[in-house]
C-alpha cells in the first residue's frame, strides 16, 4: 500500500508519453510538409515560383516601337508633332491579333496602302477610321483639363474655323491629319 | 526535438526497466492513501514494495508525489509541443524581412533612395503629375485590356476633383472612353474655383497593410517592392480588400481571388513600362527605378515637391504625386 510515486512506475508513463510526442511531432512535420509548397520561403514568406508565374502573364498591349518597325513612315510623319506621345493603339486599336500574324512572318507588307484592302490581316483587331469621336475622346474641352492642353468646344471651334461639313464625322480632317495634326 | 528525446532517454535509463508491473502495483496501492501526508507515503512504500521502490527512493527525491509527477509530465508535454512548433515559428520569422525593405521616404522625395535598397537590387517607384492629366481615360482601357480586368472592376481609375466657389468639393469618376459622349455632369465654369484630375493606382506601400493581414501568405512583396497576389494560394477571404486604405484591391469575380494593380509586374520585369504609362499620351504617369539615381523618375523626384496619399497611416507608399490639394490627400 504505497503512496510514493517512484520513477519506476513513472517510467512506463514516460515511455508512452515519449512515443506519443514523437508520433505527434512526426505527424506535425508530415502535415507541414504536405501543406507548405516546396519552394516556400526561398526569397521571402511566399511561394517563390508565384513571381515567375505572375511575370509570365501575356503582354497584350502593343507598344509603338513594334508598330513602327514596319510602319516607319508614321514615325517620320509624327516625330515633330505633339502626337508623338499618342500611341498607335489609341486611334487604331490594340492590334494584338495583327501583331501575332505579323510576327509569324507569313505576311508581307503591301507596297501602297491601297493594296491593303481586304488583305489587312486580322482587320477586326485594328481600325483606320477618320471619326471625330476619336479626336474628341481626348480633345473635348472638359472641366479640369490643364490650360496648356489643346482642348476645344466642338461647335465653337468649327464655327470659328469655318468648317464646311459641320455634321460630318471626319470634319476634323478638313484641316488636321492624325499623325501630324498641327496647322502649318 | 533531439534534446527532448535525450531528456526522456535519461529519465528512462535512470529508472529500473523491470519495474513496469511494480508501477501498476504502486498505483493501485497508492490510491486509498492519497490524502495521507508525506511521511505516510514514505512508510508504506518502504514496507510493501521492498527492493524495487527503495531503489527508487535512492535515485529519485523521496518526497516524490503524484502531483510532482503530473507537474513534470505536464512540463514535458508542453515543452515537447513547443519544440514541435519551433520550425513553424522560424518560418514566420522570415515574414519580417521584406517589410524592412527601405524605400525613399515619402514627402522628402528629394532624398536619394536608401542605399540598402539599391544593394538589394531593383526598386520601382511611380510618379503622377496631376498637372498633366487630361482625363482622357486612355490608361484605363489599356489597363483593362492588358490585365484582363473584368468589367465592373478597376485596377486603376481617374478621379476629377472639382472645387466650387462655395467651398464644396465634388469628385467624379472619369469615364473609360473619355468624356466625349459620357454622362458625367457638366458644371458651370463660373461656379468652379478649380478642377483637376487625380489618377489612382496601387501605392505599392513599403509597409503594406494588405500584405500583413493575409492569412495564407498569398500576398507577396516581390524583391522589386511590388505587392502581388499569388493566384494559386489566395483563398479569396477578402481580408486584404478591407485592409487596403486606398481601396485598391477587389475580388475578381472570374477567379474569385483578390486582385490588384501590380504595376504590370509581367511588363516591368521585362524592362517595359506598365500599360497605363505606355498608354498615357501626356506623360502624366511616370514609372521608373528608385534605386537608380540616373533614372528619369529619380531625377524628377529630386527636383519636384511631391506628396503621397494618406501619409499619416505610415504605409510609406512608393507612388508619388505632384501638387495635390489637401482634399485629395
Amino acid at each position: 500500500m504505497s503512496e510514493r510515486i517512484s520513477i519506476f512506475r513513472d517510467t512506463r508513463h514516460l515511455q508512452i508519453l515519449a512515443v506519443l510526442i514523437a508520433a505527434a511531432g512526426a505527424g506535425a512535420f508530415w502535415v507541414r510538409g504536405q501543406l507548405v509548397p516546396p519552394d516556400w520561403g526561398k526569397s521571402g514568406p511566399y511561394r517563390e515560383s508565384a513571381l515567375a508565374q505572375i511575370a509570365s502573364d501575356p503582354h497584350i498591349l502593343t507598344a509603338d516601337n513594334k508598330c513602327l518597325t514596319c510602319h516607319e513612315s508614321v514615325h517620320e510623319e509624327r516625330k515633330d508633332s505633339p502626337h508623338v506621345a499618342v500611341r498607335c493603339m489609341h486611334c487604331h486599336g490594340n492590334g494584338h491579333e495583327h501583331m501575332k500574324v505579323a510576327e509569324k512572318g507569313d505576311y508581307k507588307k503591301p507596297e501602297t496602302p491601297a493594296a491593303w484592302d481586304n488583305k489587312f490581316p486580322s482587320k477586326v483587331d485594328l481600325f483606320v477610321t477618320k471619326d471625330r469621336a476619336i479626336c474628341l475622346s481626348c480633345h473635348m474641352k472638359v472641366l479640369g483639363m490643364p490650360e496648356s492642353f489643346k482642348s476645344i468646344d466642338v461647335a465653337k471651334h468649327l464655327e470659328e474655323q469655318g468648317a464646311e461639313n459641320v455634321d460630318s464625322p471626319d470634319v476634323c480632317f478638313e484641316c488636321h491629319t492624325g499623325h501630324s495634326p498641327g496647322i502649318e | 526535438m533531439n534534446s527532448l528525446l535525450s531528456i526522456l532517454g535519461q529519465s528512462a535509463s535512470s529508472g529500473c526497466g523491470s519495474c513496469g508491473s511494480g508501477g501498476g502495483c504502486c498505483q493501485s496501492s497508492g490510491q486509498p492513501h492519497h490524502t495521507h501526508g508525506h511521511h505516510a507515503h514514505e512508510h508504506h512504500s518502504h514496507s510493501h514494495h521492498g527492493g524495487c521502490c527503495s531503489q527508487s527512493a535512492t535515485s529519485v527525491r523521496p518526497d516524490e508525489t503524484r502531483r510532482g509527477f503530473m507537474e513534470r509530465a505536464t512540463t514535458l508535454v508542453l515543452g515537447s509541443f513547443t519544440l514541435t512548433l519551433l520550425p513553424m515559428m522560424s518560418g514566420d520569422e522570415k515574414k519580417e524581412e521584406p517589410s524592412q525593405t527601405p524605400a525613399a521616404p515619402p514627402e522628402k522625395a528629394a532624398a536619394p533612395p536608401d542605399p540598402a535598397a539599391a544593394a538589394k537590387g531593383v526598386l520601382y517607384g511611380f510618379l503622377i503629375d496631376t498637372e498633366k492629366c487630361t482625363g482622357a481615360g486612355k490608361c484605363l482601357t489599356a489597363c483593362r485590356e492588358e490585365n484582363r480586368v473584368p468589367e465592373g472592376n478597376s485596377r486603376t481609375w481617374v478621379e476629377r476633383y472639382t472645387h466650387f466657389r462655395d467651398g464644396r468639393v465634388q469628385v467624379d469618376l472619369v469615364p473609360e472612353s473619355g468624356f466625349h459622349g459620357s454622362t458625367v455632369p457638366q458644371y458651370d465654369p463660373a461656379e468652379v474655383a478649380k478642377s483637376y484630375f487625380v489618377p489612382k493606382l496601387c501605392n505599392q506601400c513599403v509597409d503594406a497593410p494588405c500584405n500583413q493581414v493575409c492569412p495564407v501568405h498569398a500576398s507577396i512583396t516581390s524583391p522589386e517592392g511590388v505587392e502581388l497576389v499569388d493566384p494559386d494560394r489566395c483563398i479569396g477571404c477578402g481580408y486584404c480588400v478591407q485592409a487596403c486604405p486606398y481601396g485598391m484591391r477587389f475580388m475578381n469575380p472570374e477567379t474569385n481571388n483578390a486582385d490588384k494593380c501590380t504595376w504590370c509586374y509581367h511588363r516591368i520585369t521585362k524592362n517595359e513600362q506598365p500599360a497605363c504609362v505606355e498608354a498615357c499620351p501626356t506623360g502624366a504617369r511616370v514609372f521608373g527605378r528608385l534605386d537608380d539615381p540616373e533614372s528619369d523618375l529619380s531625377k524628377r523626384l529630386a527636383s519636384l515637391r511631391t506628396q503621397v496619399l494618406k501619409e499619416h497611416l505610415g504605409t510609406n507608399p512608393k507612388l508619388f504625386y505632384t501638387s495635390l490639394s489637401d482634399e485629395v490627400i
